[in-house]
């Protein structure tokens, strides 16, 4: 019923090309986040699903049907805005109720409807309030509110939780995966906040630049980024990045040189990597303290306690920032030296053009179709 | 929020009282001459010219605003000309200016920026200067002794000014809630009826009361030289009236003069009712 198709979309602003080329299909009832750094062209490219911007090139296809020239009202999706976009002078119910006024609903099944949307968002005891009488999270209902009376195919939402403080947008966010649970809609979310993105999406989609980076179940961008920019990009901290020269290809894996030690990851081996300069990639959560396959000794510079975790940050000789996410009871203080190992299993491994070599053993632990659906 | 006065607000007393002093100033010097011609209005006419002059009226009664009616048999009509002349150019400029406003805030197109320029500068001139293009114009177009000779050019004169104040307040009407209602299927008519007219109200009501104003003010210069019909004489010719062959009714004068602006203060102190302020608080954020 929701079914979206993007080929080769691209947008200009004259000589600026905001996005190059994205291709993507979803899914009836899909659940995807576009995410990415700031004007990495997300919020763009949901205003171009949407109509209120036009493709410079590429065809958008609702449903089968090619919607380029179609108004947003007539491509059968909803949008909520991030900055909510209630109309101030209307109660609550006509905000609702504005989308079913502008068809000419009949009045009693206007109120019908917005009733029941009222009575799903929690909303039923405020309609007679104006928008400004409401706190954040309510304006962030009545806005989605507007959206769902409309039964669209497609909802998009841009960034809809980002004026939300921490705890308000944590409430929500379950939320809006249970409205969709009980909707079955398809939508498009766009956030620049990777926790929502994994706790929300069945599909992410990271775009950088203005291209697809990479599009996977949150598990996959997790355990399988394809490149340097979706490793470091998913995941909290930044996974650590430490220089490796390749010595050697085996069925076993490529084995590397890293900080004076060779050692065995177990990746995909390429013949044409030796020689090559790598970049190994570990995750600061796949860091203990004491001896591993690698370890090294750094000296903690900022120490984070947050209860459950300590994280410990520290520069390297390089100048690229080491950090190490430790239980919470680690023994670890500032300016004292620590050694910090992980193991080659967890380790990522990048060539020269920042494309990741296919990890081959963790996928035997980690059933991503199991997490994914308990997750869901 | 307690009663004290926030750090910011707090004065020493001496820079109150020199701020109040300021105020007192400024309020005397704007004040004084409506104090005056007040004062005037209740003094007998004999005592005006009284030496030494007394500024506080002897014997003082409102006997001018009773006799002022008969002295200028015409002055209801005079201001009842005024109030029009003033309210159809205030209705003409607003129902050009608002769609004009909103075009000029949230449409890009060729010229906008000269336009908008080009209103500012028209602004620079007043009608006086161009009071002899504008009566030929009058005359060609045969309005000459009117009232639309009177209403024309202070309509013109009027929409630069309007425009600018309305457009400033429209631009700052959140975009996205134009997006939001064309994702929701309403035309550009519709949301411009539904949406921003409602919101743009305390805007619209402060070009409207400067309008007004404006309009009330200004038609003096163009009463006098495009109209000479008794009966289409606005408050201020129509205050001539008093200006004898041999004498000035001064009293009566300054009694008409108060009068006569009772009723467009009557028609602001309305107005300013619906200068609400804040009424997008809740849309974005």
């Amino acid at each position: 019923m929701g079914q979206l198709y993007l080929n080769k979309v691209t947008k200009s602003f004259g000589d600026l090309d905001v996005i190059k080329g994205v291709t993507l299909d979803i899914q009836d009832g899909e659940f995807v986040v576009f995410v990415g750094p700031s004007g990495c062209g997300k919020s763009t490219l949901l205003r171009i699903i949407a109509g209120l911007d036009d493709a410079t090139r590429g065809d958008i296809v609702i449903e089968g049907l090619k919607v380029n020239d179609l108004a947003p009202v007539n491509r059968g999706i909803a949008m909520v805005f991030q900055s909510y976009a209630l109309y101030p002078h209307m109660s609550v119910f006509e905000n609702i109720a504005f989308p079913l006024r502008v068809e000419k609903m009949p009045e009693a099944q206007i109120k019908q409807k917005v009733e029941d949307v009222a009575q799903v968002l929690q909303l039923d005891q405020r309609l007679q309030q104006k928008p400004g009488m409401l706190s954040g999270g309510q304006r962030q209902r009545v806005a989605i509110g507007r959206a769902i009376v409309r039964e669209p195919k497609i909802f998009l939402f841009d960034e809809p939780l980002s004026n939300l403080d921490a705890a308000l947008r944590a409430d929500m966010r379950i939320e809006l995966t249970k409205l969709h649970h009980d909707l079955a809609a398809t939508m498009i979310y766009v956030t620049h906040d990777q926790v929502e993105a994994m706790t929300m999406a069945d599909r992410i989609v990271v775009l950088n630049g203005g291209y697809i980076a990479q599009t996977g179940k949150p598990l996959e961008l997790y355990h399988k980024p394809q490149n340097m920019f979706v490793a470091g990009f998913i995941g909290n901290p930044k996974m650590n990045f430490l220089p490796a020269t390749c010595t050697a290809v085996s069925d076993d894996g490529v084995t590397v040189n890293c900080l004076d030690r060779e050692v065995i990851v177990p990746v995909k081996p390429r013949e044409d990597l030796v020689g090559q300069k790598l970049t190994l990639g570990i995750r600061p959560e796949h860091t203990f303290i004491g001896e591993g396959d690698l370890d090294f000794r750094i000296t903690p510079t900022v120490v984070e306690r947050l209860g459950v975790n300590t994280i410990v940050y520290s520069s390297t000789n390089e100048e690229n920032r080491f950090s190490a996410l430790l239980p919470g009871a680690a023994p670890v203080v500032v300016d004292e030296p620590v050694s910090i190992a992980f193991n080659t299993v967890d380790c990522h491994l990048f060539d020269e053009n920042e494309i990741a070599l296919e990890r081959s053993t963790a996928l035997t632990e980690i059933d991503i179709e199991k997490l994914a659906v308990q997750s869901a | 929020m307690s009663n004290q006065t926030a750090m910011i607000n707090r004065y020493k007393w001496y820079e109150t009282l020199a701020i109040y002093a300021g105020i007192a100033l400024f309020l005397i010097f704007i004040l004084c001459p409506f104090v005056e011609g007040f004062l005037v209005s209740l003094k007998p006419l004999s005592r005006l010219f009284s030496s030494p002059y007394r500024f506080w009226p002897e014997n003082g009664s409102f006997d001018a605003y009773v006799t002022m009616w008969d002295s200028v048999p015409g002055f209801a009509r005079y201001v009842f000309n005024s109030l029009f002349i003033s309210t159809v150019a205030t209705a003409i400029v607003l129902v050009l200016v608002v769609p004009a406003a909103y075009a000029f805030a949230r449409f890009e197109f060729m010229g906008r920026g000269p336009l908008l320029a080009a209103f500012l500068a028209v602004n620079m001139f007043s009608g006086a200067v161009l009071l002899i293009p504008l009566f030929r114009l009058m005359r060609s177009l045969g309005v000459l002794n009117t009232y639309a000779s009177m209403i024309i050019p202070g309509v013109a004169f009027l929409i630069p000014t309007a425009i600018w104040l309305l457009r400033t307040y429209m631009v700052r009407i959140p975009k996205e809630l134009e997006e939001a209602a064309y994702v929701d299927g309403a035309g550009r008519f519709y949301t411009f009826r539904r949406v921003i007219l409602p919101l743009a109200m305390p805007g619209i009501t402060v070009v409207a009361i400067t309008t007004f104003i404006g309009a009330y003010a200004q038609q003096f210069i163009f009463a006098l030289t495009f109209n000479s019909k008794t009966e289409y004489m606005p408050l201020p010719i129509g205050l001539f009236s008093y200006f004898g062959r041999q004498e000035v009714i001064w009293n009566e004068l300054m009694a008409a003069s108060f009068v006569g602006i009772a009723p467009a203060m009557i028609v602001i102190f309305f107005l300013q009712r619906y200068l609400v302020s804040g009424l997008t608080a809740g849309a974005v954020k």
